[in-house]
């Protein structure tokens, strides 16, 4: 896996925190790339033991060297990244490794008994699991149901044990006997936000985002709620967030979520839209940014704006400001655009804005990223371990998340001494510290959760084990499948159960 | 004749190589950016990015990828999936879906032509009666309502009715009824209308009044003069069904959860995976242009007037 020939893609999560392993990838690369490091291929490779920091100390023991310490090795080591195979069956198998359930290893409670290629994948028990006796289901069948219609019949005639609805397919059972069984699956630790491009080609939004107070209008000004809504029609608060790392998954050492740290809390808990404190700021914002007569300061009339294919435009200098609101082109993110369209015109004035919209059609990477076509854009990101710097870290000016190409040395210096901490109470208090920075300066919003779907099912909730990292969606020791689908009632119920015995375990 | 054959012969190479060679360059034109998420392809550095391209094969030349295509399937190696199935054999892929694809399309080629073509002979005998009445709403019916809400009906309602599996497994023949019933509706319309039309045409000729008048027997008449004519037309494309039969349906596949080659060319396009493309491209535009191929000659069996070349050999 850190021989860059195998092309492993996630590679960068773990290559900088086991010792001597970027160092090894990066010496195979070049040598890959034709470049003389003084050492050939097979020389690289077979110095592996000496220099990454990766020991099988005897058949059960693996032991890691780290770049240095890592307070939340434990969320991380969960990662598929981290499954140790024995090199003997890798030299085996090569190419073939994991395409067929034969070239496979397997430690986990299951393994693959069946697998029909995009039909079925049929787990059995594994019996030389070292906690069998926990594993309560002998088999469990993957199946492919293309159609959600079709999952919702197979549900209700018993022959699947849990089914996805989406907001459409609720409707059909709304006012029936299977209403009552619908649930809402948890939010995932995806977080949806919004981008500012601080050295945009548009001469009037680059002056304009600079201005913490024009910035603070578009925050206040886009309404999450509507917005989530267009995925979640019938609850769509459920899956707002207002902070920039997710809740529910990094836990201090009395059992505080990381968001209720002083201050993030109280983005957290409220909403910030709120249409008359943008319009505010938004006049605050042309008073610094304009003068008398409507002029954007610093900017040129007539600069022609080329970021074509998406948009080209010519900037007069004036107000509205010009605002290039770049999206893919399906039909929700075409909705998503005339929406944001919509509250920015409406809540910051068309006399002060003129949002103009901006579809890709092929490649969004290509298209928008690459050549920088965009002014705004909404995107979202997932969060791979348990610690604040697993994101914080990729937002600072150099982090590889910083598209808006934002210079925040404050910010930089907040984070660069958070993780310098190793105390988890002192280490979350100093990121809480630097993501409130972020947000009080309004340099990024975030507004979304992502995942979380209708389900109906009859695995009994918390039965399986819980967590946020790692494969957890396909961890299945312990689960009890009931005859009946599980009712809303009886979720409530053991949500209330499962959130007391954790408040039970954080007192303790 | 020999003369005929080889020219269509040399005519049907040059296609699929031209085909194959268009397909090949026009691929190696998409961007290479395709093989990231957005979050990959800003995350990962330039060096991770280069890695993961070489590792899949993009990087080389489109000359020296070309050569090694040749070079391989020249030894019988399709090769290996990049994205779709990664490094799965694609000759694996191939052999686990095509029996799949084969089996239904065989099924439902068999119910089509066994009811279709009986149907359509029923309508143009009794021309403008009520089995003509009833087959003509059937075919409207399958022709104008959208696909997808009749093979829903039959998925959901048709298999609650008879207490049939709504998806299908091999080893299970009566998850086999439903997907060869959707599959074959609109063929059997196919069939029934075509069939009508030509033999309405043929019966509408001057010879068969003659036939007639001749004092002969309508089903003689049907069967040696009528049915000859106007199955001609239809019997051109039974050498392209034959050799299609392993492209699936991507609708009806994808509902009744058969996993064959239905979408399998639009996914490999939409996953950049060059190499499965190449070859699905290769084996579609060899039976396509065989399937033409062997039409003529298979037509020309059938009505022996039709003949290959302007002056007997």
């Amino acid at each position: 896996m850190a021989d860059p020939a195998h092309g492993a893609k996630n590679f960068g999560t773990i290559r900088n925190v086991v010792k001597g392993l970027a160092d090894y990838y990066y010496d195979l690369a070049d040598i890959d790339d034709g470049k003389d490091i003084g050492k050939t291929r097979d020389e690289v490779v077979a110095s592996f033991g000496e220099t990454v920091g990766v020991k099988a100390l005897d058949r059960y023991t693996l032991e890691y060297t780290l770049t240095g310490p890592t307070p939340y090795l434990l969320s991380y080591v969960c990662l598929e990244l981290f499954l140790p195979i024995e090199q003997e069956f890798i030299d085996q198998v090569g190419e073939d490794f994991g395409t067929s359930k034969e070239n496979l290893l397997y430690c986990g409670g299951y393994y693959i008994s069946e697998w029909d290629r995009d039909k079925l994948v049929v787990m059995a028990k594994n019996e030389h699991y070292w906690d069998k006796d926990h594993i309560t289901l002998k088999s469990l069948n993957f199946e492919a149901v293309a159609d959600g219609v079709s999952g919702v019949e197979l549900f209700q005639r018993g022959q699947v044990a849990t089914t996805r609805l989406t907001s459409e397919e609720l409707s059909t059972i709304k006012s029936t006997e299977w209403e009552d069984y619908v649930y809402l699956a948890d939010k995932t630790l995806t977080t949806y936000w919004f981008i500012y491009n601080f050295e945009s080609r548009n001469p009037e939004f680059q002056a304009a985002i600079q201005n913490l107070n024009f910035r603070k209008a578009l925050y206040t000004g886009i309404d999450a709620v509507t917005l989530s809504a267009i995925w979640e029609p019938e609850d769509p608060e459920f899956f707002c967030r207002y902070t920039l790392l997710p809740e529910g998954c990094m836990f201090d050492e009395n059992g505080m979520d990381y968001t209720d740290y002083p201050g993030l809390v109280d983005y957290k808990n409220n909403p910030p839209y709120d249409a008359e404190l943008a319009r505010e700021y938004m006049d605050k914002a042309i008073e610094e940014l304009c003068d008398a007569d409507g002029n954007i300061i610093g900017v040129t009339p007539g600069t022609k704006v080329d970021m074509l294919p998406i948009a080209e435009f010519t900037s007069d200098g004036k107000l509205p400001i010009d605002i290039l609101y770049t999206c893919g082109s399906s039909e929700t993110e075409m909705k998503h655009a005339l929406l944001v369209k919509e509250m920015l015109t409406n809540n910051l004035g068309s006399e002060n804005v003129n949002v103009i919209l901006g579809f890709s059609n092929i490649s969004f990477s290509d298209e928008v990223w690459a050549l920088d076509n965009w002014d705004l854009v909404h995107d979202s990101y997932g969060f791979r371990y348990g610690d604040p710097s697993a994101n914080l870290n990729r937002i600072t000016t150099d982090g590889t998340l910083n598209d808006s190409e934002y210079e925040v040395p404050e910010f930089d210096a907040l984070v660069e001494k958070a993780n310098e901490i190793y105390t988890i109470n002192e280490r979350y208090a100093a990121f809480a510290e630097a993501e409130l920075w972020m947000l009080d300066n309004a340099m990024i919003k975030p507004y979304m959760t992502g995942g979380g779907s209708y389900r109906m099912t009859r695995v009994v909730p918390y039965t399986t084990p819980e967590g946020y990292f790692g494969m957890v969606s396909y961890k299945f020791k312990g689960a009890v499948i009931q005859d009946t689908p599980v009712t809303k009632a009886q979720h409530a119920q053991l949500r209330k159960e499962y959130e007391e015995a954790l408040a039970e375990l954080a007192g303790k | 004749m020999r003369r005929y054959y080889l020219s269509k012969l040399g005519q049907a190479l040059v296609t699929i190589a031209l085909v194959v060679l268009v397909v090949f360059t026009l691929l190696r034109f998409m961007p290479t950016t395709g093989y990231f998420t957005k979050e990959e392809f800003r995350e990962m550095d330039d060096v991770a990015k280069n890695a993961y391209l070489r590792s899949i094969g993009v990087l080389d030349p489109t000359l020296v990828q070309l050569k090694n295509f040749l070079v391989k399937l020249s030894h019988g190696d399709l090769g290996r999936s990049m994205t779709l199935y990664p490094k799965s054999q694609i000759k694996d892929i191939l052999s686990d879906k095509i029996k799949y694809s084969v089996m239904f399309n065989a099924f439902s080629w068999i119910v089509s032509a066994f009811i279709g073509m009986p149907l359509g002979i029923a309508m143009a005998k009794n021309k403008g009666g009520p089995i003509d009445s009833a087959g003509t709403a059937y075919v409207v019916a399958v022709r104008s309502i959208p696909s997808i809400i009749i093979h829903f009906f039959v998925q959901v309602y048709v298999s609650r009715l008879f207490n049939l599996p709504m998806l299908f497994y091999i080893d299970n023949p009566r998850s086999w009824i439903l997907p060869t019933i959707s599959l074959s509706l609109g063929s059997i319309a196919g069939y029934a209308i075509w069939l009508r039309r030509y033999i309405v045409d043929e019966e509408n000729k001057d010879y068969i009044k003659f036939a007639r008048v001749k004092g002969l027997s309508q089903n003689y008449i049907m069967v040696r003069h009528v049915f000859r004519n106007a199955i001609v037309p239809i019997a051109i494309n039974f050498p392209s069904d034959f050799l299609l039969l392993i492209s699936g349906s991507l609708i009806i596949e994808g509902l009744y959860s058969i996993p064959g080659m239905g979408g399998l060319l639009i996914k490999s396009i939409q996953a950049l995976d060059n190499n499965l493309v190449q070859i699905l491209v290769l084996m579609f535009s060899t039976l396509s242009v065989f399937g033409v191929f062997l039409g003529d000659i298979f037509v020309s069996f059938v009505d022996p007037r039709i003949k290959l070349t302007d002056s007997p050999e």
